[in-house]
């Protein structure tokens, strides 16, 4: 019996780390890029190719002068051969720029692309409901429903477009959440990001429709520095999503990029991330090093809830934050992590308390299989201010095959006596009684795993919208090919 | 100058052999340990190595009745006298000798002093197939004015032995003292080992503790640290499983009041298969006082059919009081069953309501509630007597008096 089923793991196991990266097609599409490396001319010329304006070349410099004096951090529990930064293309964007405001004019080499990624937009448009922005090579190439929205206010565009039309909200609000100096990655993004999305709820608005962006790395040796920021003012309540891909190379691509949240007093923002860039083929060559800084900070009564699904890159190293500085604010972090092959992940999540009576709530899932690692690093902390504070957090990793690893680093620190503290962890590895408890009942042992790894991330994957619920379960079941059906 | 350069000065007058040259100079080079080192982050010397210390202890002579006071009532005593062994017992296939050096640190920088330079402690083999039926007190007094002391110590278990021990380190000499105290024991196949250290020091005293413990095949070891008080405390805890069916258990009590500061570092390496381990500790944190927490367990890759448990659970009674917690799981093996969880909140309102509105004051149903959280760990000392102390010191620093035990 055991042997049998020793059996059928090992080939389950064989058939997970030869699933193939479906996305990994690459698109011919003639684009506009500068030379390899990083140095202040470089910044002066991303700047003027986009017509910034002073300020904003003032904000790059000073950030590339703050990054040359930083240095990589290797505190994450990943192991991975440093980038060379002068080997990046730090710009690169199709060349043939469409209008933005009819999606008929796209170059059809592009929408072949899109319709490959599965973003139809026209039916999108029709059925779903969404808003898209699409950021392909570094520069966003088209956004759709702009009007829509402007009836109601809301600003939907790419972040250049946004310094160029409304500086006044991108000089106030940009590098607040995420210093310029905060770490090393987001040092570099903001000295060189070219472009990301920009969008502005105005007060008491809500968002008729869900927003999302699709990110995607084409150009061969490019990194890709995208720059979110996404502002809630006061009473709006918004939906973001974002997805990104990456063509199957050898070399390992950079994606370093800064998401900044800003919900202002009793503002929603619901950000949600279905992350599936190139993982490297199974021997870990090639693959997407995925360094972001998403934080989000939350006034009086604000509520911020991040929901990921990770199941790309190589290398990943993202903590999506909440600073809970206003009164009675909410934060909370859903977060699916699959790691496969020789994949590795250090993810997690920080919960600042700074304002009274502030909770979080923190769901974290690992799944790691092959020979990957998953980390779950995460932080609570409790200032002495924040009175009656509550935080419960649960980290969870199920281990797929007896070569990959899990661990879990969470700090606590909780500096007053009202405040409660809940975390807790488990690490298991799919029952054999559970399967065979499946098996009994006409379950086969692929269909038992499945319906196993699905209820074990139903909690965050119910956070997902709805169009975004569909493709998480579809990527969870290419990550783990053969053992998800 | 600070502790470092008194050190370097007084290893110059010594006359250390070769190697210990080697990991003293290793030991001055890293110097001590600063926030910026991962396992130190909560945790700071700074201040306790710019002191000045006396590293030349002046003996004294002990009176019986000092010794009884501190004292379990224990039969079997070992009793240390300023770094010098002046009292050890005659037990049938026990040897009790006082320091003998051996070789075992770890890769930094305080155990790497104390390997260099300590020269007190004690030696207890125990031979094959003894069960000592006695538990054995180890008492550790210091009357030196400002001293830095070093004990190494190492306890090796033959097979099919038992064991159970007490120590506790007090400091007499009413002044600023630290202690770097070394502790390594081996359990051989098939032994049983209970290790109870009572720290329940002077508010200036300062306390820093490493004990390795190296397991062999169906071993069980357990280690109670009970911490009733000290200006500063930090124990290292490491157990490293060798063979197969070991179990390691763990638990602690930290009640700490005044400034009062208490780091627990556990580290479980779990290097084989079928092993368990079991971790709990409590904390309670009264007044001024600040608490740390690291929990580590480590799974190899070939450890398979692991159970390991560890939780961390915290009261905070004043809103000075603060707690930072890590419990940390790192997992290589996957047919495994780990969790850990940590709590940190108060005394529950309601209940606390409940008793009053039947008559019971406010510090007494607290009390009952704090008996209540700490008895899971109280309960499980096997020695009458230290359970007795442990729940007279728990009324004692709660300012109650309860007429019952529990």
């Amino acid at each position: 019996m055991s042997d049998i089923k020793k059996q059928t793991e090992d080939e389950l196991l064989e058939e997970v780390t030869t699933s193939e990266y479906k996305y990994g097609f690459t698109t011919d599409i003639e684009s506009d890029t500068i030379p390899k490396g990083l140095s202040e001319d470089v910044v002066r010329t991303i700047s003027s190719k986009k017509n910034e304006p002073e300020w904003m070349l003032e904000y790059r410099l000073n950030a590339y002068n703050a990054w040359l004096e930083m240095k990589e951090p290797d505190w994450a529990n990943v192991s991975y051969e440093k980038p060379n930064y002068q080997d990046v293309i730090y710009y690169s964007a199709p060349k043939q720029k469409p209008v933005l405001d009819s999606l008929d004019d796209l170059d059809p080499e592009m929408k072949k692309t899109f319709d490959k990624l599965g973003i139809s937009l026209e039916e999108q448009k029709r059925l779903a409901n969404v808003a898209v922005d699409i950021v392909m090579d570094s520069v966003s190439v088209a956004t759709s429903f702009k009007e829509t929205l402007a009836e109601k206010g809301i600003i939907f565009c790419s972040i250049s477009d946004a310094i160029q039309e409304h500086p006044e909200l991108v000089k106030k609000y940009l590098g607040t959440v995420v210093p310029v100096r905060d770490n090393f990655f987001s040092a570099l993004n903001s000295a060189v990001f070219s472009d990301g999305s920009f969008c502005y709820i105005p007060k008491g608005v809500q968002c008729p429709m869900e927003l999302s962006t699709y990110f995607r790395i084409n150009e061969a040796g490019t990194g890709q520095f995208e720059r979110t920021l996404l502002i809630a003012d006061e009473g709006s309540q918004v939906s973001y999503l974002e997805g990104c891909t990456a063509p199957m190379r050898d070399e390992n691509q950079l994606h370093a990029a800064v998401v900044e949240l800003i919900a202002l007093d009793n503002a929603d923002i619901k950000y949600s991330t279905v992350q599936n860039w190139y993982p490297g083929d199974k021997d870990g060559n090639g693959g997407v090093f995925n360094f972001v800084t998403k934080r989000g900070v939350c006034h009086k009564n604000a509520k911020i809830s991040w929901t990921q699904v990770e199941t790309g890159s190589a290398v990943t190293w993202k903590y999506p934050s909440c600073i809970l500085k206003g009164d009675n604010s909410i934060g909370e972090f859903f977060s699916v992590a699959v790691t496969n092959n020789k994949q590795q992940a250090d993810t997690g999540t920080k919960m600042v308390h700074l304002g009274k009576n502030t909770k979080s709530t923190i769901i974290a899932k690992g799944i790691s299989a092959g020979y990957s690692d998953g980390n779950y690093r995460g932080l609570v902390r409790i200032a002495k201010g924040a009175t009656n504070s509550r935080n419960f957090s649960q980290c969870d990793s199920l281990l797929m095959g007896d070569k990959c690893g899990s661990h879990t680093f969470p700090y606590i620190e909780v500096k007053n006596n009202s405040s409660q503290v809940e975390h807790e962890a488990t690490t298991s590895k799919i029952g054999e009684d559970q399967i065979f408890y499946c098996n009994q009942r006409g379950i086969g042992t692929e269909e038992a795993i499945a319906l196993i790894v699905n209820g074990y991330c139903k909690d965050v994957l119910n956070q997902l919208p709805m169009e975004f619920a569909v493709e998480a379960q579809k990527l969870l079941e290419i990550s783990l090919e053969g053992s998800v059906g | 100058m600070g502790l470092i350069d008194n050190l370097a000065k007084y290893a110059q007058h010594q006359n250390l052999s070769k190697d210990k040259r080697v990991v003293f100079d290793s030991f001055i080079k890293k110097g001590f340990p600063t926030n910026s080192d991962e396992e130190w982050k909560y945790t700071s010397l700074k201040k306790i190595v710019k002191s000045e210390y006396n590293l030349f202890p002046e003996f004294s002579e002990i009176d019986n009745s000092i010794i009884n006071k501190y004292s379990l009532g224990i039969k079997d005593k070992i009793v240390f006298v300023d770094g010098n062994l002046v009292f050890s017992p005659e037990i049938k296939g026990v040897q009790i000798t006082g320091f003998s050096d051996f070789d075992c640190r770890n890769n930094d920088a305080i155990s790497e002093l104390n390997s260099a330079l300590a020269k007190s402690g004690f030696t207890i083999i125990i031979e094959k197939d003894i069960v000592v039926e006695n538990p054995i007190e180890i008492l550790f007094f210091n009357f030196t004015k400002n001293s830095f002391s070093q004990y190494r110590n190492r306890i090796i278990i033959g097979e099919n032995s038992e064991v159970k021990i007490v120590e506790n380190i007090q400091d007499l000499s009413k002044s600023s003292t630290l202690v770097n105290h070394f502790t390594h024991v081996s359990c051989n196949k098939n032994t049983k080992v209970e290790y109870n250290k009572i720290q329940n020091n002077t508010q200036e005293s300062k306390l820093i503790d490493c004990m390795n413990i190296f397991q062999n095949q169906d071993s069980v070891c357990e280690v109670n640290t009970l911490i009733f008080g000290g200006g500063f405390i930090r124990n290292n805890l490491n157990f490293e499983q060798n063979g197969s069916n070991c179990e390691s258990n763990m638990n602690g009590i930290s009640l700490l009041d005044a400034n009062q500061f208490a780091d627990n570092h556990t580290f479980v390496d779990h290097k084989t298969a079928h092993c368990r381990s079991n971790e709990m500790y409590k904390g309670i944190y009264l007044e001024d006082s600040r608490g740390v927490f690291n929990g580590k367990i480590m799974v190899r890759q070939d450890a398979q059919k692991i159970d390991a448990f560890q939780a961390n659970n915290n009261l905070l009674l004043s809103d000075n009081s603060t707690i930072d917690s890590k419990p940390q799981l790192e997992i290589y093996a996957d047919d495994v069953k780990c969790s850990h969880g940590c709590t940190i909140g108060q005394l529950d309102e309601e209940a606390l309501f409940y008793m009053r509105s039947r008559g019971i004051g406010i510090s007494e149903a607290k009390a009952v509630l704090t008996y209540a959280f700490a008895s899971e760990v109280i309960e499980s000392l096997s020695i009458p007597e230290l359970k007795n102390l442990s729940q007279k010191l728990l009324a004692h620093k709660l300012n109650v008096n309860l007429d019952f035990s529990l």
